[in-house]
């Protein structure tokens, strides 16, 4: 099959690559850039464990073909960390104990950062609601709003 | 997955002279969230896929004279955060926010929310209740058809092979200003519509001057119930009229039983639906 040549950026670094026209986002990022923080979970965009952010919005990379992305810029959760320094969602989610498993934990915390750039003071059933596409299966909910709450403006933690 | 060449034209005519050649083979995508699935499971397999992202000009929502033009490549996200549409058709909004979630909405497209044509379809319900107008193109022709007129059953619409939505109109109106949407899913998030009912209204010291009434997943396509628009207009609003309404909207929805409710379920929610938008705008 012929391939494509795409280019964008991803985490804030210049990729040129060629892909087959059939190739899913979230392959190239796991089996070709080793970026493993992206999670594959249904494949049919229920879940949200593949959630990343094109272009600072959370989209799912299990429904997005790779030839889609030429030109865009990409975040994944390996992006959102300063080397050693934690992004405060990051640190937010640990010290809430918002991750048992952590397989969904990326993805939640994509999610989580637009919902802030978005709407920096969410209520609780604003959270709850943007939330909804990311599914937990340990049932950690609770402390992901509690994670998610003292990173918005007004929360204990630094602001994003 | 299967196997398929992908072209991504950078113009509408581009587009069109790939469906004009192509004809079956090719199947048009913009934000993949029905396509993909659909051909992972090969219920889809297209040979070529078109995808029509690239495309500048179906993106955006605007004005003209007193016509509100969505473009079919806005995405259920770009409706919400639109002040337009929370002016003109905020029906809209409300359905957009009940869609799917957040993460599908931000690829989810408007115009491939029609041409799925899913029973269920969130905004096709709405759409009706604006007596949203679509504008179809191919390379030979240019048409337009009422989206009451645009369905055929499930998953079917008159859209030809050659020919793909350009533009989905309703005009600037009061009654398109007040409408009320409301859907039954199992859950909140991902939920596939039970039934869903939306109404857009305009009142005269309590006489119905207009009424359009659309309802989701109780027929083979999304609805309008012409019936009970008839019944409620000129009249004036009492309990026992809502009632009367009620009882008339479970007798014209034509359901069946399916995963999520039996048909006898449906047609008795459809009622109750109906009463409680109904009352939310009135």
């Amino acid at each position: 099959m012929k391939k494509v040549e795409i280019e964008f950026t991803i985490n804030g670094k210049k990729t040129k690559l060629f892909v087959k026209s059939n190739t899913l986002l979230i392959n190239v990022i796991r089996n070709e850039l080793y970026l493993t923080g992206d999670k594959y979970g249904c494949g049919i965009g229920e879940c949200g464990a593949c959630t990343v952010l094109i272009n600072g919005e959370p989209v799912l990379s299990c429904l997005t073909l790779a030839a889609d992305v030429d030109g865009k810029e990409i975040t994944t959760i390996e992006g959102l960390a300063e080397g050693d320094k934690l992004h405060p969602m990051q640190k937010a989610f640990l010290e809430n104990a918002a991750v048992q498993c952590g397989f969904c934990t990326p993805g939640m915390i994509l999610t989580a950062t637009a919902l802030l750039k978005e709407n920096p003071n969410p209520t609780e059933d604003e959270i709850k609601d943007y939330m909804r596409g990311n599914i937990c299966r340990c049932t950690g909910y609770i402390q992901i709003v509690k994670a998610i709450e003292s990173c918005a403006e007004g929360g204990k933690s630094e602001p994003i | 997955m299967n196997q398929f060449k992908y072209i991504s034209p950078k113009t509408k005519e581009e587009a069109l002279k790939i469906l004009k050649e192509e004809r079956v083979n090719a199947c048009i995508v913009a934000g993949s969230t029905n396509i993909l699935p659909d051909i992972k499971v090969k219920k889809l397999s297209p040979k070529i896929l078109v995808d029509i992202n690239a495309i500048e000009e179906l993106r955006g929502i605007d004005k003209k004279k007193d016509k509100i033009c969505i473009s079919p490549l806005t995405t259920i996200a770009e409706l919400i955060h639109s002040e337009l549409i929370l002016k003109e058709g905020k029906i809209l909004i409300q359905a957009a926010q009940e869609f799917a979630d957040p993460l599908v909405r931000n690829n989810a497209t408007i115009g491939g929310n029609l041409v799925t044509a899913s029973p269920a379809a969130d905004m096709a319900v709405p759409l009706l209740t604006l007596d949203a107008l679509i504008k179809i193109e191919s390379v030979k022709d240019k048409r337009e058809v009422k989206l009451q007129d645009f369905f055929l059953g499930p998953g079917k619409t008159v859209l030809q092979d050659d020919e793909m939505i350009v533009g989905i109109e309703f005009e600037q109106s009061d009654i398109n200003k007040n409408g009320y949407f409301i859907k039954l899913g199992q859950r909140k998030a991902m939920a596939i519509s039970i039934a869903s009912v939306a109404i857009n209204l305009k009142v005269r010291q309590n006489k119905i001057i207009r009424i359009r009434i659309a309802a989701g997943s109780v027929a083979p396509m999304p609805i309008r119930l012409t019936v009970v628009e008839e019944f409620l207009e000129n009249k004036e609003i009492s309990n026992k009229l809502v009632e009367e309404a009620a009882s008339k909207v479970s007798e014209e929805v034509n359901p069946i039983s399916d995963i999520r409710a039996s048909a006898e379920y449906r047609r008795y929610i459809s009622g109750i639906l109906f009463k409680r938008a109904f009352n939310k705008l009135t």
